[in-house]
């Protein structure tokens, strides 16, 4: 427990040393998060994982560079615009592409319509949400549909029924399965936190009611809680499913924090700070969250790969964004109906079991790197 | 959920003019779902649904009171003409002998089903009714399968495909019609049938052979009996009320002869006859007690064992595994003497698949006999040996259709021009050669191009010309006027962008996709196009309330054109009518009329005709395609041929399989 006392000081510098200088400086031990760091790095399995969560998010991120039918930057008519932003939100789509017959497709209509015109494009040249046509970009045939949907060269995972790239769709479905773990678990953390913090602290009635509150959301089954909100809903969102995923699933954030505040709450340090008249809202979320913070950072991590796994699942069923949903999800459906194109089940599955498998693997290196008496049994 | 093609086989069908109309969810059949209908295999609670909307709100009585003349005063009064009364395995077999096999058995069972020859040669040859009658295996067992069991085995509560299949077989009726949609008196029940000269009456003289599977006789006062129970306000029919509630009256003059009376004089009126007869002995003293006649002990084990009158009784049912039919001897032997056709099969069996691609591995196992393959299947699951092995597969026309409606009271939708655009804008070749796999028909309006009332000359499907398409929404007053890419029209004052939202059942995997596409086609030009998958009860609840923007479904096809003005006039507007989009025009509300007044049928095409290119131009739908039917049949089975609406939607349809020694 070294590294303690650095975080439950609320003022977080070390009380001046009376002594003189005629001591020996002691330099100072880790603080817990690095302590915590240091142990989580040395183990491979989960840093392989964090390596390949990083990765996904710089995915997610540049998707639109990564796979799209619009150019990154283009100089058009003597101006610079950035059309692949239009994958993020379709109104970023400046209206110049629409006007005039342009209609949207760059490649042909930059040439014509202006042959100063230059442009950066994508790696692959695919649409996550329609069929490339042939002569799109000057050369390249359509994209192939149905069974002829093989792995190629244009189409690095294939493509699905409609002669959609299952690469530039799982490339952009990355956005939505990192942003629904996380979005959600925010929700549900904030939830989690609060409440768990309440009911560990105050202790007595508050606990008692926050604790069956705790149990009746937990009786609460999402996926059916979801369908039944998709049914109710005028226009589906993913943020909707998000926010309904995030409202069901901080009980057990809830519960840990609470037990850790039942814990801590007794520690001389707690008694100390009321003692000088600190206010309960500031020892909760200034000397205790930070000190319960490390065993629910583990259900959040295996939250967010649950998270994951429901969106797929609802895509899947059918019941998810609304279409066209380039979810992981969506794609393991579309290759349910036939198991021939066995190139829509083999890379959205394994998208799926190793995003899920990175969360879990980091979680449980999480957990081990923070539980003192894992950490000093290997120690 | 739900397929259109099966849903009414065999010999007696009636189904009505209402319930003609399924609508059919697009997509493809995956596990539960398929599309409604569009490909393949619906089950039965789309059905269910639709014909649920009939049924709502009725008034507490139904019939109004009618005191029916004695025969005497009918006979002087009314002066008869005779109608036919026909045997539909007889007819069946006057065609086949008039269309030859275009090859050897060994030949057809040979083919791979890859052209429209090997198709042709396949059906024509397999097709056959036997030679004779050594040839047919009577022992034979036919082995189905249904994705849904059957809720009730009571033909007049009857509502989902198989529920309608299973009746078909199992219960007895009066009417029945071809392939061609001829409608006549089924010659295996009927000695006679005339009707007057304006076609109020109808007057039916049963055979008096006819027993029930309990071994009571079938009377004239059971059709009355059933009439009058259909009609019964407190008795839950559901989808069977529909065009039996357009008659006046039914009355049994002795135990064979039977008077219909009907409101008006129309056309159509030998539609609303066509309903299964159940037996007032087994249902008039326990429907008291019991109003729902699916509730009460006794109508419990009823469920479980009908009395039927059909050629098929059901032997055994056990929820959601298995329904089997067995051969009735009663039904055509009297006495010791053969009195009517010998069912070719002994046993029917309808197994409960719920997933497709297992109906289709059992199919491919040889465990069942048939099954409706939907595009997918048809174009890439059933193309190798392993298929060929156990079985061959067939096509043919079909006159279902899948569209896209535009509520035309919404602001977007209610000039033509717009909707003229929309159906400018999609890429149809896109859809039909890669969404639909390339084996449906292009869309031309509301009749196939084979059908008799077929307008003359049939109108050319739409070709996406995004061109075109912008220059109408710029005339309809739809321009980018404030810059941001998006279309845009001042209505009332209030700046309104071109955004809408279509409502597709998330069960209907290709109707998905179209709509994927004609989205992608009208961001091109600066249209928003929302897409909301929506459970298919909820969607026939906005469709019927009219609150939906743009709709996408399919119709399956009434067995006469008239069944049409329940989509299309103004009064179908309201009425429990299915006129979801709104269309209303005063000259096809007359053409309605009169086509239902006209008895000359090459007259009434015309009338049809002329609605069908009124529609067209007006385009209050975006007509996607015609919806064939393909099937796939176990070497084993023979007499099989399609009629526009799937295999055996007509008669004698199902009564024709056999198989052979």
């Amino acid at each position: 427990m070294t590294g303690e006392e650095n975080v439950i000081d609320p003022q977080g510098e070390p009380a001046p040393t009376p002594a003189g200088p005629q001591l020996a400086v002691i330099p100072k031990s880790p603080g817990f998060w690095k302590e915590a760091w240091r142990r989580f790095r040395i183990r491979k399995l989960s840093m392989t994982a964090f390596v390949f969560v990083v990765l996904l998010a710089l995915v997610a991120i540049f998707s639109p560079a990564i796979a799209g039918t619009k150019p990154i930057v283009v100089k058009y008519k003597g101006r610079l615009y950035f059309p692949a932003m239009a994958y993020f939100n379709a109104s970023w789509e400046n209206p110049i592409f629409t006007q005039d017959k342009f209609r949207k497709r760059y490649p042909k209509n930059l040439e014509e319509k202006d042959p100063e015109s230059w442009a950066i494009w994508p790696l692959s040249f695919n649409d996550p949400y329609r069929r490339v046509q042939e002569e799109e970009w000057p050369g390249r045939p359509g994209n192939p549909t149905q069974v002829d949907g093989k792995p190629s060269s244009l189409n690095w995972f294939g493509t699905d029924q409609r002669g959609v790239d299952v690469f530039a769709q799982m490339v952009h479905g990355s956005r939505i399965a990192l942003l629904v773990g996380f979005v959600s678990m925010g929700i549900a953390s904030a939830i989690g936190i609060i409440v768990g913090a309440l009911a560990g602290y105050f202790g007595g009635w508050v606990d008692t009611l926050l604790s069956r509150v705790i149990e009746v959301v937990l009786c609460i089954p999402t996926l059916v809680l979801i369908l039944a909100l998709l049914a109710i809903i005028e226009q589906v969102t993913i943020w909707h499913m998000m926010a309904i995923i995030g409202a069901t699933r901080w009980t057990s954030i809830a519960r840990l924090t609470r037990a850790e505040f039942l814990k801590l709450k007794q520690m001389d340090f707690v008694s100390a700070a009321r003692a000088t008249g600190v206010g309960p809202i500031r020892i909760m979320f200034r000397y205790l969250l930070p000190n319960a913070l490390a065993p629910v950072l583990v259900p959040i991590t295996f939250g967010i790969a649950s998270a994951i796994l429901i969106e797929s699942s609802l895509s899947f069923l059918g019941f998810g964004a609304p279409p066209p949903n380039p979810s992981w999800g969506t794609l393991l459906s579309a290759g349910r109906s036939n198991y021939q194109l066995w190139w829509l089940i083999v890379f959205p599955g394994t998208a799926i079991f190793l995003a899920v498998l990175a969360y879990n693997l980091i979680g449980e290196g999480l957990q081990e790197a923070t539980d003192p008496r894992l950490r000093d049994a290997d120690g | 959920m739900m397929k259109l093609t099966r849903w009414l086989p065999t010999i007696t069908l009636w189904q009505v003019v209402g319930i003609c109309l399924l609508p059919l969810i697009l997509g493809c059949p995956p596990p539960a779902d398929d599309e409604n209908g569009l490909e393949g295999t619906e089950t039965g609670s789309a059905t269910s649904a639709s014909s649920e909307a009939a049924a709502e709100e009725e008034p507490d009585v139904l019939l109004e009171p009618f005191d029916p003349p004695p025969l005497d005063e009918l006979e002087a009064s009314v002066e008869w003409e005779d109608q036919p009364v026909l045997d539909a395995m007889e007819l069946y077999r006057k065609y086949k002998a008039e269309h030859p096999p275009l090859a050897t058995v060994e030949e057809a069972l040979a083919l791979k089903n890859d052209s429209p020859e090997a198709n042709e040669k396949i059906l024509t040859t397999l097709g056959q009714p036997p030679a004779s009658e050594s040839e047919v295996d009577y022992d034979a067992a036919l082995r189905r399968f249904t994705p849904l069991d059957i809720k009730s085995s009571n033909p007049i509560l009857g509502s989902s495909v198989t529920e309608f299949e299973v009746n078909d077989l199992t219960s007895f009726g009066l009417f029945a019609f071809d392939w061609n949609f001829y409608p006549f008196a089924t010659a295996e029940h009927v000695k006679s049938w005339q009707s007057s000269k304006d076609r109020l009456f109808d007057k039916v003289v049963l055979r008096d052979d006819l027993v029930w599977s309990d071994g009571k006789p079938i009377t004239a006062h059971d059709v009355e009996f059933t009439f009058q129970t259909i009609m019964n306000p407190k008795v839950p029919v559901v989808a069977v009320r529909s065009g039996v509630d357009e008659l006046k009256w039914v009355k049994a003059y002795d135990d064979h002869t039977v008077v219909f009376f009907h409101k008006e004089s129309l056309a159509t009126n030998v539609w609303n006859m066509l309903f299964p007869i159940i037996p007032r002995h087994a249902y008039a003293d326990s429907m008291k007690e019991d109003p729902s006649l699916s509730k009460s002990d006794y109508h419990l084990k009823l469920e479980q064992a009908p009395v039927c009158g059909g050629p098929y009784k059901i032997s055994s049912r056990v929820r959601n595994q298995e329904i089997v039919l067995t051969r009735r001897e009663d039904y055509f032997m009297k006495d010791g003497v053969e009195v009517r056709r010998k069912p070719y099969f002994k046993e029917i069996r309808f197994r409960v698949i719920e997933d497709l691609n297992t109906a289709l591995l059992a199919l491919e196992k040889g465990e069942i006999d048939d099954l409706e393959l939907n595009p997918e299947q048809w174009d890439t699951q059933t193309k190798d040996d392993e298929f060929y092995a156990h079985n061959t597969k067939a096509y043919g026309v079909g006159w279902g259709h899948a569209y896209i409606g535009w509520n035309l009271n919404v602001p977007f939708f209610s000039d033509k021009r717009v909707r003229q655009a929309m159906s400018y804008a999609l890429d149809h070749e896109e859809m039909i050669e890669n969404i639909c796999y390339g084996v449906y028909e292009y869309g031309r309006g509301v009749y196939h191009p084979t059908a008799w009332m077929a307008p003359n000359p049939m109108p050319e499907p739409y070709h996406q010309s995004l061109d075109k398409a912008e220059e109408l929404l710029d005339a309809a007053g739809w321009t980018d006027s404030d810059g941001d890419g998006i279309r845009d029209k001042e209505i009332d004052g209030k700046l309104v962008p071109f955004e809408f939202t279509i409502t597709i059942a998330n069960a209907s995997q290709t109707g998905i996709k179209i709509c994927e596409l004609l989205k992608s086609n009208l961001d091109q030009i600066g249209v928003i196009c929302n897409i909301k998958p929506t459970e298919f009860t909820v969607l026939q609840e906005q469709a019927r309330n009219h609150k939906f923007q743009a709709q996408c479904a399919g119709w399956g096809t009434g067995a006469d054109p008239a069944s049409g003005k329940n989509l299309w006039t103004t009064k179908a507007i309201e009425q429990n009518g299915r006129n979801y989009v709104s269309y209303s025009n005063p000259r096809v509300d007359e053409l309605f009329e009169l086509g239902e007044r006209e008895f000359d049928r090459d007259k009434r095409a015309k009338i049809y005709g002329e609605i069908a290119t009124i529609l067209w131009d007006d385009q209050p739908y975006t007509w996607l395609y015609f919806r064939s039917n393909f099937f796939a049949w176990n070497k084993d089975v023979r007499g099989y041929m399609f009629s526009p609406r799937g295999p055996y939607g007509y008669s004698p349809g199902l009564s024709a399989l056999w198989k052979p020694k």
